[in-house]
């Protein structure tokens, strides 16, 4: 295996990355590499220049403002991970990112590589879905902010452009009467791509259950919100859901997948899975807010 | 354009240039030449390529080496200080953590990144630490063990030793039985230890091969003219440019050229050879080879293979692509299923699975000027690969010289002649300069010989007290493209089921049958694991009918020692009923079985090998292992030579406890040369479980006979009559008065300073005459047969079918264990190798024949965070045809693994899955059918 001969580029600021991606239209962005590389090496990525995020601080910052978390994009999972400050008012982030590869994978594959390769398993879009994320996303004199749920297009395809860079992702600190939760199945217990990931967020109001979200991953062509499942949820108290509202939930979720046959597991069985995934989610989100009252 | 690029390197501030696509893997390695670092996949799915970037573990074939400008980089070798090992080193040393050792550098720097974090961790957390590197020989375990009980090794502590209770056939030995760290393994664990790809030779070059893309094919032409004139291209090779003579592994089946000559038959078939100054050319040169294909229909099912019609891979042979054929009988089938009170037949489906070592196969070559090569291979079976390259080459052994290094792994995957080893000759003949040739790993898939998918038709006879009366099997293999072992594979797939329990009448129909896939091979286990697995899952299926316990039904049937198999092989030891009452106590079955919860499950099964095959694979009269002895002048050391093959299992290791047993010294006093054709007597290498059993009985002997002389050197010292003295321990005694003694160091360099060199010479053959005198009766004899029963506990989520293996208790008879922490090791890694096959792997093709799944991403191996506890026990045995009593273990270990596995399954659910791999999606078809059926039955 080899990587062909490329132009390299190490900016130091994002207008200079702005520049070289306009400059050179057969450039790739490397963050962590972990994904492009691969790719590169599989030769089914060409990449004529590669401009290095490497030297981009202000991509690197984990920082709070007020009720949001902000992640740089070249921030990588291990940093997630470790981040006390997303412990501690975001601790659901650092628990998926400890779902994502290998050790060795998470100290250098980044969250905004893993959000712009697309693909529909990528583990980091239903959580980031559920949690309501925007990306902050920079062309050479462009700066957009838009909800998540925008991002994600189709298989492999986001809304990123060629000549655009993913700075920042913008996450809301879930309130107290929130509960959030992510969960994937793999075929193994490490280092498993996702036959399934579903990402739930839920807010209890005395006990009416008055906002929630579910997001699924890898049984679509890109990881995407169920929205009329998840507003079936809504106005129902939280105490009296029982088994089978909550199977049906998950049985509405499920229908807005749209999954395939491949070597992890048929259509069928994605589906399935989706669904028992999706219960035990809503489950454990809303047994976090029990936990909380609890603890206050 | 090369940029310079400053690094901290294990501490010294280097400064290099690197082009921008170098990755960090190939700085280090290539050109700082610490090889300690490994490539094992190049996508970073392993982890040997794992390097300590700022303290952190990363895969190094994933970073670019100029992304790392400024940074600190830790290799392997960075970690001891001087002579002196680091803690984790001592302790991967001393708990038996390594064996290929391929994996061990990268698990050693992910380990203390993960300490240095976290010195006082759990089991649990070790495992998940961990489960980025792949190790494909221990089953993490020992690995798991070492890592907590490193803070015992820090500041020279003694550690805890492992309290283990000693065999009775040990009790009077020394060196023999006693638990002692593999004699390879402080190399290994430091870098130093030297595989074939860490080579580099002055003015070497590179070469690669142009694999087929389509699965069948004429070859109407090949042009290479663009390919020659690209810059740095020395030499290309087509099939006309190769010897007109076929090779492959059983003479009565050689069906393979060393390239295409006119036809191609799987996507991976060898088309033409590149040489050239670096890889990156070659890969460019093989995609300027203009190769025109007239695509022939391909056939990828053997069973459709094999009707009438169907696309032929070869027009003179093979009729039906049916490649082999078995048709044994013994005793009266008809009668015995008459005789029977229950009958029950049942289909099972393996799976085609890849050995998978770690260590990718390389071979380098190089040419002297009298007409004399050298190669340096990867490979498991010296001599075969000796033998074969002789014919190839029209060449005497004389004039070719094999040379294995440290070999990364092979269960099997290593047991053949390969292209490489070829091919690396035949470019390195015309470039004039030596030549290395490495397999990507997905070009390791794509030359295949991993194990035979099987579909298997069993049906068993028994009393109504359980006693087998007959036994049928008919078992279609589907072979791939070639036959490599594939005739062995076909009749060891019926051979060895009666060796375990009694079987008076047993008919078999082997079929091995052509598909345009890659060839399958010699897998651990060698065609007998999906037949044991459908033959221990049936076997429980009618227990629960009968409404008899599974291990009663299996007591009951239990082979006996010294009994004559119903197809002529000759059991000599044998404890399985020992083995079965140990896991039955160990395990607590009498209080689980049919008392676990819904979901919750426990399954028995048992297995066996040979141990050695009893005849070559081509015809010889050699003896089949041999060693050499010298002992140095002064009589400090003693070198022992062997041919066979140390492939990571500890055979060095173990071959040196025998002979210092039979010689009277201790392990620290002998060192081992092995594998080298100019160097090492000839030995048959590591196939077929032999090297222990074969190796070791010549080793013996090679010592005893070096005792001879150390005995007939102190009797003139002493005084004393040779047959009053005995040695032991580095001293020669007088037997009725053990203070008077000498050094066996004295009585030796008295031997050399009287009568020259003290050397001793062994040779083992397996007994002649074994088994029946039937076609096909050779394969499945051998000199003695191991036994084993695993117990295995699961659990399954019954919501999504996944599959949590609790718990395996495994109990052995290896007759004596030689080195029992290396036995341990044995059946750890085949528990963790046979569970990773039974729940997850699988090669699987597109409609086109193309693997869909040729890497360790998409290919599932079992990481250090799926395996289960682990209790192994060692059964008091005595082989009386084994060196100090001693038999297999390194395949047999295998053997039970699939159908505990399934067998726990199905009683956790309820029901059974009858194809392997069994995957959640398989359990949660069969508990739906299930549900299904009840319905039915209700409405």
């Amino acid at each position: 295996m080899f990587i062909p001969e490329f132009k390299y580029f190490k900016p130091n600021t994002i207008q200079e990355a702005s520049r070289l991606l306009i400059d050179n239209p057969d450039s790739v962005l490397l963050a962590g590499g972990t994904d492009v590389l691969v790719e590169i090496k599989k030769g089914l990525r060409k990449a004529g220049t590669v401009i290095s995020l490497k030297a981009l601080n202000e991509l690197k910052e984990i920082s709070v403002n007020e009720n949001e978390i902000i992640i740089g994009a070249a921030v990588t999972h291990n940093e997630i991970i470790k981040s006390s400050l997303i412990n501690e008012k975001l601790p659901v982030l650092s628990q998926t990112a400890l779902n994502i590869g290998t050790e060795q994978i998470r100290n250098t594959a980044t969250i905004g590589g893993n959000l712009c390769t697309g693909a529909s398993c990528c583990d980091m879009a239903p959580i980031l879905l559920a949690l309501n994320a925007n990306v902050e996303i920079i062309s050479h004199n462009e700066k957009n902010i838009l909800p998540i749920h925008n991002f994600f297009l189709d298989h492999k395809k986001t809304l990123i452009k060629q000549n655009e860079i993913l700075t920042k992702i913008f996450v809301r600190i879930p309130t107290l009467n929130s509960g959030v939760s992510f969960l994937k199945f793999g075929l193994r217990n490490a280092a498993s791509i996702s036959v399934a990931s579903v990402g739930t967020m839920i807010k209890v109001l005395d006990d009416i259950i008055t906002e929630a979200r579910i997001a699924i991953g890898a049984v679509s062509p890109a990881p995407k919100l169920c929205s009329s499942a998840a507003n079936l949820l809504i106005g129902i108290n939280a105490n009296e859901l029982n088994k089978n509202i909550l199977m049906q939930i998950a049985v509405d979720a499920a229908s807005e997948a749209l999954p395939i046959d491949d070597l992890r597991g048929t259509a069928n069985y994605r589906r399935e899975i989706v669904k028992t995934l999706i219960e035990r989610s809503i489950n454990i989100s809303l047994n976090k807010i029990k936990n909380k009252n609890l603890t206050d | 354009m090369k940029q310079i690029i400053k690094l901290i390197i294990n501490g010294t501030l280097i400064e290099t240039a690197v082009s921008p696509n170098t990755t960090l893997v190939d700085l280090i390695r290539e050109e700082l030449r610490l090889t300690g670092t490994k490539k094992g996949c190049e996508l970073g799915d392993c982890g040997a390529c794992t390097v300590l970037l700022n303290g952190k573990a990363v895969n190094s074939c994933l970073v670019l080496a100029i992304e790392a400008d400024g940074q600190s980089v830790t290799t392997i070798e960075g970690l001891a200080n001087g002579q002196e090992l680091h803690p984790l080193q001592k302790a991967f040393v001393d708990k038996g953590a390594i064996q290929c050792g391929y994996c061990t550098p990268g698990m050693i720097l992910r380990a203390k990144s993960f300490l240095d974090e976290n010195p006082t961790p759990t089991e649990e957390e070790i495992k998940s630490a961990l489960s980025g590197n792949l190790c494909r020989c221990t089953g993490y375990k020992k690995i798991i063990e070492a890592v907590s009980s490193v803070s015992e090794y820090k500041n020279n502590n003694k550690p805890e030793q492992v309290s283990y209770r000693l065999q009775k056939s040990a009790e009077d030995l020394t060196v023999v039985g006693r638990r002692l760290p593999k004699l390879d393994t402080p190399d290994k664990a430091t870098g130093r230890a030297i595989y074939t790809d860490d080579i580099v030779l002055p003015n070497m070059i590179y070469g690669k091969l142009l694999l087929s893309p389509v699965p069948h094919a004429k070859i109407k032409n090949i042009n290479v003219d663009k390919a020659k004139k690209l810059p740095g291209v020395k030499v290309i090779l087509t099939g006309k440019d190769v010897p007109d003579i076929s090779y492959g592994t059983s003479p009565a089946r050689y069906d393979e050229f060393v390239l295409a000559k006119d036809k191609v038959r799987f996507v991976g078939d060898v088309v033409a050879a590149v040489a050239a100054v670096d890889e990156e050319t070659c890969y460019k040169a093989l995609k300027l080879i203009e190769v025109q294909y007239e695509e022939l229909p391909a056939v990828f099912d053997p069973i459709e293979a094999m009707k009438d019609g169907a696309p032929r891979l070869f027009d003179d042979k093979y009729p039906n692509n049916i490649n082999t054929r078995v048709d044994h009988h013994f005793g009266d089938i008809e009668k015995g299923f008459a005789e029977a009170d229950y009958v029950k037949e049942a289909t099972f489906v393996g799976n085609r699975t890849f050995q998978n070592p770690l260590e990718p196969h390389v071979a380098i070559a190089e040419w002297d000027r009298q007409g004399r090569v050298t190669v340096y291979t990867s490979t498991q079976v010296v001599h075969y690969v000796h033998h074969q390259l002789s014919r190839i080459l029209n060449l005497p052994l004389g004039n070719i010289r094999v040379i294995m290094t440290n070999c990364g792994g092979g269960f099997g995957a290593k047991a053949a002649t390969n292209p490489l080893e070829i091919l690396s000759i035949l470019l390195s003949k015309k470039a004039g300069c030596p030549v290395k040739m490495r397999f990507s790993r997905e070009e390791m898939y794509l030359y295949g010989r991993g194990r035979h998918k099987q579909y298997i038709e069993m049906k068993i006879g028994v009393k109504k007290d359980g006693t087998i009366t007959a036994v049928k099997q008919k078992a279609i293999l589907e072979g791939g493209a070639y036959s490599s072992f594939g005739i062995v594979s076909t009749y060891y797939a019926g051979s060895m089921l009666p060796t375990l329990y009694k079987i008076p009448n047993y008919k078999y129909d082997g079929y091995r049958v052509n598909t345009n896939l890659p060839p399958c091979g010699a897998m651990r286990g060698h065609g007998t694991p999906h037949p044991r697995f459908a033959f221990e899952s049936l076997l429980s299926m009618i227990a629960d009918d009968l409404g008899i316990d599974h291990i009663d039904i299996r007591l009951k049937n239990a082979m006996t020692p010294e009994t004559r198999t119903c197809n002529d092989l000759d059991i000599h030891s044998c404890e399985l009923k020992a083995c079965l009452n140990t896991v039955r106590k160990k395990s607590g079955w009498d209080t689980k079985k049919g008392k676990l919860p819904f979901g919750r499950g426990i399954g028995i099964g048992c297995g066996g090998f040979v141990s050695g095959a009893g005849y070559p694979i081509y015809r010889s009269q050699f003896p089949h292992s041999n060693a050499m002895i010298k002992v140095e002048e002064d009589g400090s050391k003693a070198v022992l030579f062997v041919g066979d093959a140390d492939i990571g299992q500890g055979s060095d290791t173990v071959l040196a406890q025998a002979a210092a047993e039979a010689m009277g010294i201790t392990l620290d006093n002998i060192s081992v040369v092995s594998a080298d054709s100019d160097i090492t007597p000839l030995g048959f290498g590591a196939y077929s479980s032999r090297v222990t059993l074969m190796g070791g009985n010549a080793a013996k002997m090679a010592g005893e006979e070096i005792k001879n002389q150390i005995l007939i050197s102190a009797s003139k010292i002493m005084n004393i009559e040779k047959d009053k003295l005995e040695c032991k321990e580095n001293k020669v005694y007088e037997k009725t008065n053990k203070k008077n003694y000498i050094e066996w160091s004295v009585a030796a360099a008295k031997h050399f300073s009287e009568k020259g060199p003290l050397v001793g010479k062994g040779h083992y053959s397996p007994p002649e005459g074994l088994g029946g005198k039937y076609k096909g009766a050779a394969v499945g004899t051998s000199p003695a047969f191991s036994f084993s029963a695993s117990v295995c506990e699961v659990e399954v989520d019954i919501n999504t079918g996944k599959v949590k293996v609790l718990n395996f208790w495994d109990a052995h008879d290896c007759g004596t264990a030689i080195n029992p922490m290396a036995v341990e090791g044995q059946v750890e890694g085949a528990v963790v190798m046979g569970m990773s096959e039974t729940l997850f792997e699988n090669e699987v093709f597109d409609s086109k024949g193309r693997m869909i799944n040729a890497d360790l991403h998409n290919y599932l191996i079992a990481t250090s965070a799926d395996i289960p506890n682990i209790e192994s026990t060692i059964v008091d045995s005595y082989e009386p045809a084994g060196p100090f009593g001693a038999k297999e273990v390194g395949e047999g270990a295998t053997l039970p693994i699939l159908g505990a596995v399934a067998n726990a399954i199905a009683d956790a659910i309820g029901v059974r899955v009858f194809e392997l791999p069994i995957t959640p999606e398989k359990i949660l078809n069969a508990l739906k059918n299930k549900k299904n059926e009840k319905e039915k039955i209700l409405t």
